[in-house]
């Protein structure tokens, strides 16, 4: 059952999307994402033809599912990355908090993308109190994150709706949950790396 | 890690299909098992064994 709507899903997202890229006269694109879709879930297409049963999602799907979206991330975050190079000289040039704030998102993305990847090989030298400081600096950071968005959007929906420059959540949104951001950052970044390093606790 | 997961199958006439049924995963899983280019999970080693009516032990080779 659980296949089977993941499948619908993965379709309905499919379509939805290529029917943008149509209206969009990317055709090209469209044609490439239908292709793509077909490949992908072949064969549970061709199982579904067969026999009119989903072919299980077992525990090596699951794994393979698993390593296909982190390897699909880091290519992506890889290919941003660089693509994103030629543009580092003007944002350090004029340097203003956007650029400091996507920074620091940027930051919490690798720290995400390291203990993502490494916490198999720092979880066993860590001690349980270290362990608990990482949970609470990683929700720092997540919580920081969520803070800062609705921040942004109840400062800007109140200037759109009463026309009113409200302090509170604009400090909230660019000073407080930036700095709570760092904080998580380079706290969960040192225990994480002492994790990996097996430094006595 | 060598099985003999091929062994056990034959002796119970069991088809690669069949067998993937009987224990819930894909048909590609087991040939994977077969040929040896699995690790499979505890649980499923022991489901398989179990439904080939062996043991894990049996079942599977582990060589260092």
């Amino acid at each position: 059952m659980k296949a089977k709507k993941l499948l619908w899903a993965v379709f309905i997202v499919a379509l939805v999307i290529a029917v943008f890229l149509i209206a969009m006269a990317q055709y090209y694109v469209a044609v490439a994402l239908v292709i793509g879709t077909l490949i992908m879930r072949h064969r549970e297409i061709w199982s579904l033809i067969k026999t009119r049963k989903l072919p299980p999602v077992d525990e090596r799907v699951r794994e393979n599912t698993g390593k296909a979206i982190r390897n699909g991330f880091i290519f992506f975050a890889v290919a941003t990355a660089i693509m994103m190079l030629p543009f580092g000289g003007v944002v350090t040039r004029n340097l203003d908090t956007v650029h400091i704030l996507s920074a620091l998102f940027l930051a919490a993305g690798l720290v995400y993308l390291l203990t993502y990847l490494f916490y198999d090989r720092a979880e066993p030298k860590m001690t349980q109190g270290r362990l608990k400081m990482l949970k609470t600096y990683l929700l720092i950071i997540g919580i920081s994150v969520g803070v800062f968005i609705i921040g942004v959007f109840l400062h800007n929906a109140l200037y759109a709706l009463f026309d009113v420059e409200e302090p509170v959540f604009f400090i909230i949104a660019t000073i407080i949950s930036p700095l709570a951001l760092a904080v998580g950052l380079i706290g969960s970044l040192v225990v994480f790396i002492m994790g990996l390093a097996g430094r006595p606790s | 890690m060598k099985t003999r997961i091929k062994e056990f199958r034959s002796r119970y006439n069991l088809t690669q299909e069949k067998l993937a049924e009987m224990v819930g995963v894909r048909r590609e899983t087991i040939i994977f098992l077969e040929q040896g280019k699995y690790n499979p999970s505890l649980r499923l080693a022991y489901s398989v064994a179990r439904t080939l009516h062996t043991t894990v032990e049996e079942l599977f080779i582990f060589d260092d």
